[in-house]
């Protein structure tokens, strides 16, 4: 939370290096064959790797990293540079870095993109992070249900051997890295990094008890960097443009860009690379073309499915961590997704929880069992079976689960829940009193108005 | 690959990771492609190669979900069923493969021909309803475009061919996908994003 | 106990303690008495979190923290009662009990389930969940012991953990995962551990249940002794469970340093031999060539009268008595002392390995070093015993220090089930044992591998060993004993070097042809390579029974007293039996069967099933023939009397095991009507013969021992306490008068070795506590 919430960029427009909304991650995105490493460096590829070599110590790096704002895009959010910067000094072990490639937050898909498109701009990003970091073997463990992105990024990797980009004595600069793509078999949980450690090892993708973070006793129980795959991909940039004229786009605490994974019911979905502290309403608004058919705006979910949902009176609400955070939720993966008038919030809710009963890792009691019975009293409310005791039931179940999870997993199950309650008390007791959804395709009865 | 082949891979696998073990996945990976499905020998040769009890091996089988232990259809059509999908109408269309298959979700048609399953959010929200064919994306599915797919399928079309691919959004400002079969008959009632789409004409036998 | 410097104290529910960093709270809480549930956590096993149910809440974090995950913090102030905490319990224990099954009434587990107990402690009084609990198939079963009911399973993981990281053996893995998550077996890694039964006595809920209690009682209808187990020379721990006068099971009872509270499935499970109905239960004596019953007095007054007869006939070498492996040290003590004080004979002996010359301490016939001790060494060789069907605990021991890192070579004829965690295997030809262990010591020598001051200080008996060992070498050793001579000259280099290595062999392996210098040439090892006298390292035999070593100890020897004195040395022991103990060395085993006597006096021993022909014929050529055993056995059948005795389980006394740590049995059971113990049998042929014995318990015998034993010195009933003692003990208070805690020994040191026992006390290495009068 901040004091000035980050409502305005920091700089007027005039006054930006790179005009109004620079795209540091996806500027050459629309080339036609970027992911092919000559296309790619006869674009400016690979100029950032050199740089940093050249120009750069590791330490001064992580400086530069730490100067620019950048924060982990994965969902949590925490400062790039500081986390680098948890790596112990002396420990004799080797250093890993693990590139999370596991993008399975619904409402998400800006690392497939990336990963799809423009390969190179990772394995660069990769080949930064793990000289600022002094790490020699990097892995990019990528989701398993995108085939696609794991051929790019293995051809990329290949491309980058073959160029003396990896590989021993880099670019002349004597700094040794081996990248190993490493494929993930279908686990939403293996997103969280201590889950995606115990996979890459081969167990189970079960999180592991904190402390020690990874950055201590990681992988193979080495120090260990683990960092989104846009974290890693807007590094470049950072070293290309420099961290201040980074640091000079988004707000006073989000700093950049960000790339918003917009869909729902907008008009024009899509992946948006924006300054941070872009309002909800320009992204849906000017990018997304509105409301699909001209509909209102019943909720949004601004960060995945994992946070709170917004009322559309909050559509002013600036996108970026401190503002979002303000308004009761979380800008975590930046997945926007917007619900429209029409949508049966107890239906949509159930999906959500769905999603997260079938992902339950379960390891512990509160996410394995209460994902279970949640799921079940939803469905019951959803099919008009309910009962009103259902309700609080609902929310005490929750609570029961917030803060007791092993992991965030279970946290994040129990987000759309409450926030729903809250928001939309009504159409829930609806569901209960007249048996049906209040409004969609299975719509029954007259409005209900909330008990008292 | 015969056994031997498949065992001096495993090896080359297990050879490239730090730790043996790391291994699992990709040595499952590779012994599901050969036999289709985690045979019990698949399982063995697995535990062989990385040095660990094959219990250890079941365990991360049935973990996660993209290894199965049954034999599946020749096209695996998943469908994303996750809240972008759920918003944009992935219920109708699986409701409506499942019609045309005549299989219910999780199943396989009886000729073996296809496998219907819902998947967890394909990170393909911005093009939903999305759908994956052996793992190439099929994305802004209606049940119109579904039923084209089929078809194209059906005929041994190969899913690669017709594989999504990303462009830029119509302001040019950001990016999506788009698929490249029988969106021609359809401009999106639902108002997909695939305005600039240019639709490739890949030799989808429509009915 | 070390320096009290670093305590971290904390307050807990208002009352303070101090323990070392690192201190999990729940175990802080449990030392102050408090009880904090749990499912995941257990003790032997790294912490896991899973479970969410040991909540407390501690000053100053919003959310309430898991006991078993979080470690003591300066000054940490917890609550295990405040409202966030029995809320949070409250919460998980209605999750786990959504999809848990109503069948408490019939359950196993009921009355000893974890689920049941916290649900009444800590749990909702109602559940609100009304729908569809989760539905398995039950009960299947996961190996031929032991039953899965995947509804009643909570998946707290203890029993996946057990197999897979305290076992390491094929068994229970988790499959599937969320909701779905359930326990189960691969099908080609089949669940047939020795270990399976830890599981059924881990599990907190009756996901898992034994096959052979399935059914048979409640736990409130059992009669709970702790005890030791009889079944091998681990001396495991137990509390034997009795219902209605029948052993039903024996369950765990915590001796961190024997068996960390796991038991094998043999000592589990195996009540056959208490509950057969195949066992005696009258005195037999042959009458017209057959066996009849008879009664106890008859049957004693013919045996005295026959022993009696055979002496004053053809003289006290003409009789002879085969003892037991298996009974009481005090049935042992009173069974030579029966043959010396009351035959006036040294025919006394049991069925053994080979040990030349004893010391009288025991070496070499003695482990130099503990099964605790087996964690904290770098190297440890088992040479020609398969530990994981002889001695199953140790086995396990040795696990959790390949866990450690420890270095396993199984050096054997046969296979073992420890080949696949070692880091080499040798094999031999069967009957070579002896050789191996001569090649290992040529090696040493050859190669100056020698290390430390033992050498120096003991010239001669290395001279003579060098002698012994010319003319051959390591290869030639090698091609002898069919094994791979680069593989064990490897092993005798790594042995000399490691910091600290061990060398374990089977006893019996020194009844091979090349075994007769097999226990002095391991001790020599050891000694040469200074692994001696520290934790960690030493040379030892594994012993065949569960009081094998006890036997030993209290003289079951033609040539050497209790705490094999000997018998030029028995003027004092003498004195106090009130005779003269002939100094002349009796007839061994073999001598006995060979026609050595005329009358036989067996207890609880089965010569006739290792016996050759020509032993077999002397055994039925025989004038008389006594068998005291709890069934007809072999010999028993050849018998002039048999005297029905009664099981471990039956009677109180104490068994020595191999590692010799003294330990109780306690009577857990009546005896079968018409059996007695073999204490009470042997008193009441003394006293046929003419002696004048009046024992009363075992406890007097013992008494007896510590005064006219000087290896057992000190030993009291009440001073070994619930978890006995490891020699050498000595009392914890000066001026012991038997009611202070014995305190036994991590390990043989030189000062031990070398100034006898008496002088053990205070020696160089730090006394371990051994939980004195704890009962888990």
């Amino acid at each position: 939370m901040t004091d000035t919430p980050g409502a305005t960029p920091t700089n007027n427009s005039s006054s930006l290096p790179l005009g109004p909304t620079p795209r540091f991650v996806t500027r050459t995105f629309d080339v036609p064959g970027i992911d092919r490493i000559e296309v790619y460096r006869a674009n400016g590829g690979y100029e950032a790797l050199a740089k940093a070599l050249k120009q750069f110590e590791p330490d001064a790096l992580v400086d530069e990293v730490k100067k620019s704002g950048l924060r982990g895009r994965g969902g949590a959010g925490f400062a790039t540079g500081v986390k680098w910067s948890f790596l112990p000094k002396d420990n004799p072990k080797p250093r890993y870095l693990c590139v999370n490639a596991d993008e399975s937050e619904p409402g998400t898909f800006k690392d497939r993109m990336i990963m799809e498109v423009s390969p190179h701009l990772l394995v660069e990003g990769t080949i930064i992070t793990s000289y600022a970091t002094k790490v020699h073997r990097a892995f990019i463990y990528i989701r398993g249900e995108l085939p696609v992105a794991e051929q790019q990024v293995s051809r990329a990797v290949r491309e980058a051997y073959d160029a003396g980009l990896l590989g021993k004595n880099i670019l002349g600069s004597g700094y040794d890295l081996d990248i190993t793509v490493h494929r993930g078999a279908g686990a939403y949980i293996c997103g969280e990094e201590s889950a995606l450690l115990e996979s890459l090892e081969g167990r189970r993708g079960f999180p592991r008890l904190k402390p020690p973070f990874p950055a201590v006793v990681g992988l193979y129980g080495s120090p260990t960097v683990i960092n989104n795959v846009e974290t890693v991909s807007t590094v470049p940039a950072v070293v290309t443009y420099g961290a201040e004229v980074y640091a000079t786009y988004g707000t006073e605490k989000s700093k950049g860009t960000r790339i918003y994974c917009l869909s729902g019911h907008v008009e024009r979905p899509g992946n948006y690379e924006l300054p941070m502290g872009t309002p909800l309403r320009t992204l849906i608004e000017d990018y997304g073309g509105g409301v699909r058919g001209g509909r209102k705006i019943k909720a949004i979910i601004p960060g995945g499915s994992s946070t709170p949902l917004l009322k559309p009176s909050q559509i002013d609400t600036p996108l970026d961590h401190e503002s979002i955070a303000a308004a009761g939720s979380s800008l975590g993966s930046a997945g926007v997704v917007v619900l429209d008038d029409q949508t049966c919030i107890v239906g949509a809710v159930l999906r959500m929880t769905e999603f997260y009963r079938d992902e339950s890792c379960g390891k512990c009691t509160p996410c394995r069992e209460g994902t279970f019975w949640l799921v079940q009293l939803l469905e019951r409310l959803e099919e008009g079976h309910g009962k009103e005791s259902d309700i609080p039931l609902l929310a005490d179940i929750c609570d029961n689960m917030y803060g007791r999870c092993f992991c965030p997993l279970g946290d994040g199950a129990t987000l759309p829940i409450t926030s729903s309650i809250k928001l939309f008390y009504d159409e829930y007791l609806h569901h209960i009193r007249a048996h049906g959804c209040l409004v969609g395709p299975r719509a029954r009865g007259v409005a209900v108005g909330a008990a008292s | 690959m015969t056994g031997e082949e498949l065992e001096a891979r495993l090896r080359e696998i297990v050879a490239g990771y730090p730790s043996a073990r790391s291994a699992m996945l990709p040595c499952l990976h590779l012994v599901q492609r050969e036999h289709g499905y985690i045979t019990p020998e698949g399982i063995l040769a697995v535990a062989e190669a990385i040095g660990v009890k094959p219990d250890e091996v079941e365990s991360i089988v049935t973990f996660y979900s993209m290894y199965t232990q049954e034999p599946k259809g020749r096209y695996v059509i998943k469908v994303c069923t996750s809240i972008s999908c759920y918003l944009r109408g992935c219920d109708d269309v699986m409701a409506h493969l499942e019609q045309r298959l005549g299989v219910r979700k999780g199943e396989t048609t009886s000729d073996g021909r296809f496998t219907l399953e819902a998947a967890e959010c394909l990170a393909a929200c911005g093009m939903a309803p999305a759908l994956q064919v052996n793992g190439h994306f099929f994305e802004n599915a209606t049940t119109e475009r579904a039923s084209g797919l089929v078809d194209y399928l059906a005929n041994g079309g190969d899913p690669e061919a017709i594989s999504s691919a990303w462009q830029p959004t119509s302001d040019g400002r950001g990016m999506a996908t788009v698929s490249a079969i029988g969106a021609k008959s359809e401009q999106p009632a639902t108002g997909s994003a695939d305005g600039h789409a240019k639709i490739q004409q890949n030799g989808a036998h429509e009915q | 106990m070390g320096e009290q410097q670093d305590l971290v104290t904390v307050t807990i529910d208002g009352r303070e303690i101090s323990v070392p960093p690192g201190t999990l709270v729940w175990e802080a809480a449990r030392r102050l008495g408090i009880e904090i549930p749990i499912y995941c956590y257990h003790p032997k096993m790294d912490p896991l979190g899973a479970c969410r149910m040991c909540f407390v809440e501690v000053k100053g974090m919003p959310k309430p923290m898991t006991a078993c995950t979080t470690t003591v913090m300066p000054n940490m102030v917890v609550s295990t009662d405040s409202p966030m905490v029995k809320k949070s319990r409250r919460g998980t224990l209605e999750f786990l009990l959504i999809n848990h099954p109503l069948d408490c009434p019939i359950c196993d587990k009921g009355g000893e389930c974890d689920l049941q107990d916290f649900t009444l402690r800590y749990g909702p009084g109602a559940s609100r969940f009304d729908l569809s609990k989760r539905h398995f198939p039950k009960p299947v079963p996961v190996s031929e012991n032991i039953l899965l009911d995947r509804e009643r399973c909570i998946s707290c993981q203890r029993c996946v953990r057990f197999c897979q990281d305290v076992a390491m053996e094929d068994g229970l893995v988790l499959l599937e995962r969320g909701y779905k998550t359930e326990v189960g077996v691969e099908v080609d890694a089949p669940f047939d551990s020795i270990f399976s039964g830890n599981v059924v006595e881990m599990c907190p809920v009756g996901a898992l249940t034994a096959r052979s209690y399935r059914f048979v009682t409640r736990p409130w209808e059992l009669k709970r002794t702790g005890s030791v187990c009889g079944q091998c020379s681990v001396g495991c721990n137990v509390l034997v469970d009795v219902r209605v006068n029948r052993l039903l099971r024996q369950y765990g009872r915590t001796n961190d340093s024997i068996d960390e509270g796991f038991l094998c499935d043999r000592g589990r499970w195996h009540t056959d031999p208490v509950n057969s109905a195949e066992r005696l239960r009258t005195p037999l004596i042959r009458k017209n060539g057959k066996l009849e019953p008879a009664t106890w007095d008859e049957a004693l007054q013919l045996v005295g009268r026959q022993l009696r007869e055979t002496v004053s006939q053809h003289g006290t070498a003409s009789v002879g008595g085969i003892g037991s492996t298996h009974t009481t040290n005090e049935e042992a003590y009173l069974f030579q002392k029966l043959l010396r004080a009351g035959l006036g004979t040294n025919n006394v002996d049991h069925y053994h390995g080979r040990f030349p010359t004893v010391e009288r301490n025991g070496l070499p016939w003695v482990w130099t070093d503990s099964i605790a001790g087996l964690e904290k060494a770098r190297v440890i060789v088992l040479l020609g015993t398969d530990t994981y069907h002889r001695q199953p605990i140790i086995d396990l021991r040795i696990r959790r220090a390949i866990r450690k890192g420890t270095r396993v070579y199984v050096v054997t004829p046969e296979p073992a089930r420890l080949d696949r965690l070692s880091v080499g295997t040798i094999r031999y030809t069967s009957g070579q044992t002896g050789t191996v262990a001569r090649a290992l010591l040529s090696t040493i020598l050859g190669e100056q591998l020698t290390r430390g001051d033992f050498a120096a200080n003991h010239a001669e008996s290395v001279e003579a060993l060098r002698a012994s060992l010319v003319g051959t070498d390591l290869d030639a050793l090698a091609r002898t004993a069919g094994a791979d001579a680069e593989a064990l000259r490897a092993l005798a280099r790594e042995f000399a070097t490691a910091d600290g290595a061990v060398l374990l062999y089977d006893e019996m392996a020194t009844r091979e042809p090349t075994g007769a210098t097999l226990p002095q040439d391991v001790l020599h090892l050891a000694q040469l390579t200074g692994n001696f006298g520290r934790p960690g390292a030493g040379a030892g035999p594994l012993m065949e029974d569960n009081n094998s070593l006890g036997a030993r100890d209290m003289g079951l020897l033609p040539d050497q007293l209790p705490g094999y004195l000997p018998l030029a040395d028995g003027a004092a022991l003498g004195k106090a039996w009130g005779m003269e103990i002939p100094q002349a060395a009796g007839k061994d085993y073999d001598a006995m069967l060979g026609g050595g006597v005329r009358a036989l006096y067996v207890m609880g021993a089965d010569p006739a099933r290792h016996a050759t022909p020509e032993q077999l014929a002397h055994l039925e050529a025989l004038d008389f023939l006594v068998v005291q055993d709890l069934f007809l056995t072999e010999t028993a059948k050849r018998a002039t009397v048999v005297l029905p005795v009664v099981a471990y389980t039956e009677k109180d006394g104490t068994f020595t095991n191999t590692e010799r740590a003294v330990q109780v049995v306690r009577k857990a059971m009546q005896e079968l009507p018409e059996t007695r113990p073999d204490w009470q049998v042997l008193t009441s042929v003394a006293n046929a013969l003419g002696m004048d014995w009046r024992y009363r318990s075992p406890a007097e015998i013992l008494a007896e021992i510590a005064r006219v034993v000087p290896l057992y010195a000190g030993v009291s009933r009440r001073g070994l306490g619930m978890q006995g003692a490891r020699w050498p003990f000595r009392t914890a208070e000066a001026g012991a008068d038997g009611k202070a805690p014995l305190v036994g020994s991590p390990c043989l040191t030189w000062d031990m070795v070398e100034h006898g026992v008496a002088n053990s006390a205070g020696g160089a290495e730090p006394a371990l506590p051994r939980g004195y009068g704890e009962q888990s």
